[in-house]
């Protein structure tokens, strides 16, 4: 396990190295294939390479010609599997969190809860990975409001930490039976304003890390879970739609499930019992500059 | 003039009967002293006919200029005195004679001193604003004495005016050091010192009353005010600390000389105390008084809000509260959740419905296992090859594998192969040619037992004899093999029993042949004899 896990690292860094070269080549390609596309002259700079680079072009199909990074490794093979994820809490939970955390597994598909006990983290992490769950979520709490929420993506992927506010549970709005069954279907999802994405922005990063919690939805599903991101706090909301009387264009929107905002303010390069792990991005609040600095994009 | 002389020893026995702390407070107390001291003056004057005031002038005067007045007059009178004492302590019998002579001489002076009185009877203002309204004679004799005083200080006319002289000044400050320094006078003041003690009482009243316009000139009235009042009440103490104990002998010039340049400076600033201050005499003070504020405020314990960390007891109750806190927050702060914030939300959630603009997870597409089939396509046109070179090409592909000229799909599946083989050489060095070897495919196949030569014929080239049969196809037995010269009796009965055992055994499922063919024999026969 070991030494896969340092054959693994020394991959990581040498396709990290790898990638500026791919990038170039990528670029001369698709100058080629450009090129031949509308029949003009293929670039000078080009022709040298330009036998060997068309014969790639042929060759390539759908895998080999989108240019891969480093960054997102962890998800390339995410859609292959169903995602299989673990909800556990904080050390002696109380009465409101158990129930949020109850609301939170219906809310994510796929998704199973585990009583906290005494446990350890890393003994947690360690049954999740043997039984191929594909992330961990943690809840904590402060006093009985939910104020803090981990996603450690399992095999050895990156860990998110967010800061929970303004959270309603559906307990708190209605009793049981007034809710209802809350729907249970694979939903659509919704990312709003996830652009930022470089080295020290994480939007695209937090929204694959958040996208690939939920599995393949169908076409027609009802259910949709809204991610809307505003000047860094991402506002999670889940609805169910019914296409109304009035025509296509009128939708009548129900609001179900909890409601909370997100503050990311750490991405981690490990997973969550690893606290050595190489910090990708974390929050600066109290730089002079900080309320100019948005990084989940705008 | 009766009545003022009477009025002013009215006054002087009014003083002497009035209790000390009244002279502290403003009061009437004052003009009673004025006319008392006015009354001391006009008796003192036949004694000092050398002095420039027929009478003291008091109304209108400062305390000060009184003082002056007064010690003009007295001075000179001290060195009489002097004289006089001395003169008596060596022949007393003179006193007597004196004392007719006094009484004689104050008669006189007290006639003088009435007509003069009358004349000067009314006030005299000092002030700028009246000037001149008074009797013609009051004026003559102001101004007399007016010249007598220009003449001798024409130096400092653009000091000095009407309220200030220098030399009543300097006589004044004279006074004052003489009083405090001890001198041989002083004994002899003692007389004087009374009056002076009135004086003084009046100078403090009139200080009191008297509100003047620069600071510095009440300053300092103020100061020589408390020397004289300390010097009064330490009067007995300092008597007899002398002059010449300090400085060693009467030098009052030395003395005035030193002092003088010291007061001289001291009234030159009394003197622009007196008239204005310039801008920067004015900015330098206040910065002096800022500069001593913010000293002083230094050397105070600082409030608790500048402290650094302040536990509950260390601050006064409740004035955190008080406190107005407000702090520069860089954070952002969260969002609430208003319901427009909600409609808002929603909106775009119904858009993005509509539109089926999902951000869902994508199934990434999986690469083929298998290799496309090769369609081959039907060639409709007539073939070039005719029959028979296409049957030769099937002959050589089958016997000569190797010499078959290669079609254009062998040669993408060479390219492909050879590519291959590259790529799994590096994967094998990966693993350093630890790999696992092929998987055994058992395959069925009719091996013949044939001897090589006769299969050398048929079979193709690179099978070799390896794999025709195995050895114990070949050979079946141990490897103790005995010739028959080795064999004991007992084991050439014994194999001779086996093999007929077997004939037996064989004959019963074949019929016997007549014929044998040699060829066929059975090998294991002849094994079997040995």
């Amino acid at each position: 396990m070991l030494r896969r896990n340092v054959r693994l690292r020394k991959e990581y860094l040498y396709r990290k190295n790898l990638e500026g070269n791919e990038r170039e080549i990528y670029e001369k390609k698709r100058k080629i294939r450009e090129a031949l596309q509308e029949g003009k002259p293929i670039p000078t700079e080009l022709r040298n390479e330009e036998a060997k680079l068309r014969q790639e072009i042929d060759l390539e199909d759908q895998n080999t010609a989108v240019p891969r990074s480093h960054i997102d490794d962890e998800y390339a093979n995410a859609t292959e599997k169903e995602p299989k994820i673990l909800l556990t809490t904080s050390r002696d939970p109380s009465a409101p969190l158990t129930r949020f955390v109850k609301e939170l597994n219906i809310v994510f598909p796929n998704a199973s809860k585990l009583n906290r006990g005494s446990q350890v983290i890393s003994e947690i992490i360690e049954t999740a990975r043997s039984h191929d769950f594909t992330d961990v979520i943690f809840v904590s709490e402060n006093r009985g409001k939910p104020d803090g929420l981990i996603i450690s993506h399992l095999p050895f992927g990156p860990t998110a930490y967010f800061q929970l506010l303004n959270v309603v549970t559906r307990h708190e709005i209605q009793t049981k039976k007034e809710m209802g069954k809350m729907s249970e279907q694979y939903p659509h999802l919704i990312f709003e304003r996830f652009t930022t994405q470089a080295c020290i922005f994480m939007g695209k990063r937090v929204m694959n890390i958040l996208k690939h919690i939920f599995p393949v939805p169908k076409l027609d599903a009802k259910r949709i879970v809204t991610f809307s991101n505003e000047s860094d706090y991402i506002s999670f909301r889940n609805h169910v739609y019914d296409k109304g009387e009035g025509g296509p264009k009128s939708i009548e929107l129900k609001e179900i499930g909890p409601r909370f905002e997100l503050r990311l303010y750490q991405v981690k390069l490990g997973t969550l019992e690893q606290d050595e792990a190489e910090v990708e991005w974390v929050l600066r609040p109290y730089m002079n500059t900080a309320k100019k600095r948005k990084f989940l994009g705008e | 003039m009766a009545a003022v002389k009477d009025s002013g020893f009215e006054a002087l026995e009014k003083l002497k009967s009035t209790e000390p702390p009244v002279f502290l407070a403003p009061s009437s107390i004052s003009e009673v002293a004025r006319a008392a001291s006015q009354y001391l003056f006009t008796k003192l004057k036949p004694h000092n006919p050398k002095s420039p005031f027929d009478e003291l002038l008091v109304d209108g005067f400062d305390a000060e200029q009184i003082w002056q007045q007064i010690d003009m007059q007295s001075q000179p009178l001290l060195s009489t005195l002097r004289h006089e004492v001395k003169r008596f302590a060596k022949n007393p019998k003179e006193i007597r004679k004196i004392g007719a002579l006094a009484v004689e001489a104050s008669h006189e002076g007290d006639v003088d001193e009435m007509e003069m009185d009358d004349d000067n009877d009314v006030e005299d203002d000092d002030d700028d604003e009246l000037d001149e309204s008074e009797g013609e004679e009051e004026e003559e004799d102001e101004e007399e004495e007016e010249e007598e005083e220009e003449e001798s200080e024409e130096e400092n006319e653009g000091i000095e005016d009407k309220f200030f002289k220098i030399k009543d000044l300097e006589d004044f400050l004279e006074e004052g050091e003489a009083q405090e320094y001890g001198t041989t006078d002083f004994k002899n003041k003692k007389g004087l010192s009374k009056g002076k003690n009135q004086n003084l009482s009046d100078d403090d009243d009139y200080d009191e009353e008297d509100e003047e316009d620069e600071d510095e000139e009440d300053e300092e009235d103020e100061e020589f005010g408390a020397f004289a009042g300390d010097d009064n009440e330490d009067a007995d103490k300092l008597g007899k600390a002398r002059y010449e104990d300090f400085f060693g002998g009467k030098k009052k010039e030395t003395k005035k000389t030193m002092r003088d340049v010291i007061e001289d400076e001291e009234a030159g600033d009394g003197n622009q105390g007196n008239e204005k201050l310039s801008t920067h005499e004015k900015e330098l003070l206040k910065v002096q008084s800022k500069i001593e504020q913010m000293e002083k405020a230094n050397l105070d314990p600082k409030h608790w809000t500048m402290q650094g960390e302040v536990t509950a007891t260390k601050r006064p109750k409740n004035s955190a509260l008080e406190v107005d806190l407000d702090f520069e927050h860089n954070a952002r702060p969260p969002p609430v959740i208003t319901e427009e914030v909600t409609a808002s939300l929603e909106d775009m959630i119904k858009s993005r419905i509509i539109e089926a603009r999902f951000d869902d997870v994508q199934r990434a597409p999986n690469l083929p296992t298998k290799s496309k089939r090769e369609a081959k396509e039907l060639d409709d046109s007539k073939s070039k090859k005719g029959l028979a070179e296409v049957y030769e090409e099937e002959y050589v592909q089958k016997s000569n594998p190797a010499f078959a000229p290669a079609t254009f799909s062998d040669e993408l599946k060479k390219e492909a192969s050879m590519l291959f083989k590259k790529l799994c050489l590096k994967l094998d060095a990966l693993s350093h040619f630890h790999f696992t070897p092929k998987p055994v495919i058992e395959e069925m196949s009719i091996q013949t037992n044939v001897p090589a030569i006769a299969m050398e014929e048929v079979a193709p080239v690179a099978v070799s004899d390896a794999a025709m049969l195995a050895p114990e196809e070949i050979f079946s037995g141990t490897g103790k093999i005995k010739d028959e010269s080795e064999l004991t009796q007992e084991e050439r009965k014994r194999r001779r029993a086996k093999k007929k055992r077997k004939f037996k055994a064989e004959s019963a499922n074949h019929p016997v042949k007549k014929a044998r063919d040699t060829n066929s024999e059975i090998p294991s026969t002849v094994a079997g004899n040995e």
